[in-house]
């Protein structure tokens, strides 16, 4: 089931907000509004190039409007553990909760990205460890066969 | 296990900024209650089993943010919801006029036209209310919604909001049967478990 870390945009709301976007960039005026519709959008698309963008354009808010800090912070974390950067994901959702140390939501979000962070860790290990069995397999054999040579 | 739920239920909170639709459903998923709750950034998400007349379903509720920022985008979350929880607070006249604008743009977004709607009169703990029990019955009558009068902060009609609004989905199959296909297994009790691993075994 979606969440906040898997659910996608809609083609077509990307697409909208998208065009609001180029077509403010083409008069060389761009609102932090639809910069910031149009980065929502981006963090939230299946393709990791589009991500990549949004996160581009949500560090630029952050940098020059002042008033969206919390809205942008929050996005970023979202952007960022989305490409599975889970420490620069975790570090947005610290900066965040420094000053907002209640705040539901981006405690949720901290342990979303923490839970995922486990799940993905644990198949790396698991993984590690089929391999570390099958060479230990190799080695038993191969010493099996130099034990039966020598005898 | 997932074995025994009957369907997952798209749930949506709308409504406007400060009437407490985080605090409802924080109070509704885990019993609990933030005085100094926080203002929703674009669109929160919670999940929640709830069983009801021998069927559990489970929830997932997208809480949207009511503040005007983001009102373009969150929309987008109606997609294929089966009921809709449009919060007001009874202290404050104005968040109850809005419920109209609410309504209709439900109606343009949503899109399954038979979507339940019940509209929450929130913070009926407080003294001065503004919004008569009457006037917003009145109001639910005339759009057909269901309605309940409650209280995050005192847990008054919480779970009984989000009970009738889940019966009332349930009791209309066309909402959700065709999302229930993979977890509906009629006559077929009993699964034997598929030995005690987890997906991990088949490497080694």
């Amino acid at each position: 089931m979606a969440d906040v870390l898997t659910e996608t945009v809609l083609p077509e709301d990307l697409k909208r907000f998208e065009k609001i976007y180029h077509e403010q960039l083409y008069k060389n005026d761009v609102t932090p509004k639809a910069q910031f519709e149009y980065a929502w959008c981006l963090v939230r698309s299946k393709y990791p190039a589009d991500i990549q963008k949004g996160i581009v354009l949500l560090e630029e808010l952050y940098k020059t409007h002042e008033e969206g800090h919390r809205d942008y912070l929050y996005y970023l974390a979202i952007g960022t553990a989305r490409l599975k950067e889970y420490s620069k994901a975790l570090n947005y959702v610290r900066s965040f909760l420094a000053i907002e140390p209640g705040n539901q939501q981006v405690i949720t979000l901290q342990q979303t990205i923490k839970k995922k962070m486990e799940k993905e860790g644990l198949v790396g290990m698991a993984m590690a460890g089929g391999v570390v069995l099958a060479v230990g397999a190799i080695v038993g054999v191969g010493m099996a066969i130099a034990h039966k040579v020598k005898s | 296990m997932d074995e025994d739920i009957l369907t997952t239920l798209k749930i949506l909170i709308i409504g406007e900024s400060g009437v407490g639709k985080s605090s409802l459903l924080l109070r509704f998923t885990e019993d609990n209650f933030d005085p100094e709750q926080t203002l929703t950034i674009g669109v929160d998400f919670k999940t929640k089993k709830l069983t009801i007349d021998g069927n559990t379903v489970k929830l997932a509720i997208w809480d949207t943010a009511g503040q005007e920022r983001f009102r373009t985008l969150t929309p987008s979350y109606y997609r294929d919801a089966q009921g809709a929880i449009l919060v007001f607070d009874v202290s404050n006249h104005a968040s109850f006029a809005k419920l109209e604008t609410w309504l209709n743009e439900l109606d343009t977004y949503s899109t399954k036209s038979n979507i339940v709607k019940m509209i929450v009169g929130n913070k009926i703990d407080v003294k001065n209310r503004e919004v008569s029990r009457e006037e917003a019955m009145k109001f639910a009558r005339k759009h057909q919604t269901l309605y309940i009068e409650a209280s995050a902060k005192t847990r008054d009609g919480v779970q009984t909001a989000f009970e009738e609004l889940v019966q009332k989905v349930i009791q209309t199959p066309a909402l959700w049967e065709s999302y229930a296909g993979d977890n509906i297994h009629i006559g077929e009790k009993g699964h034997p478990p598929q030995s005690g691993c987890g997906s991990y075994c088949s490497l080694v």
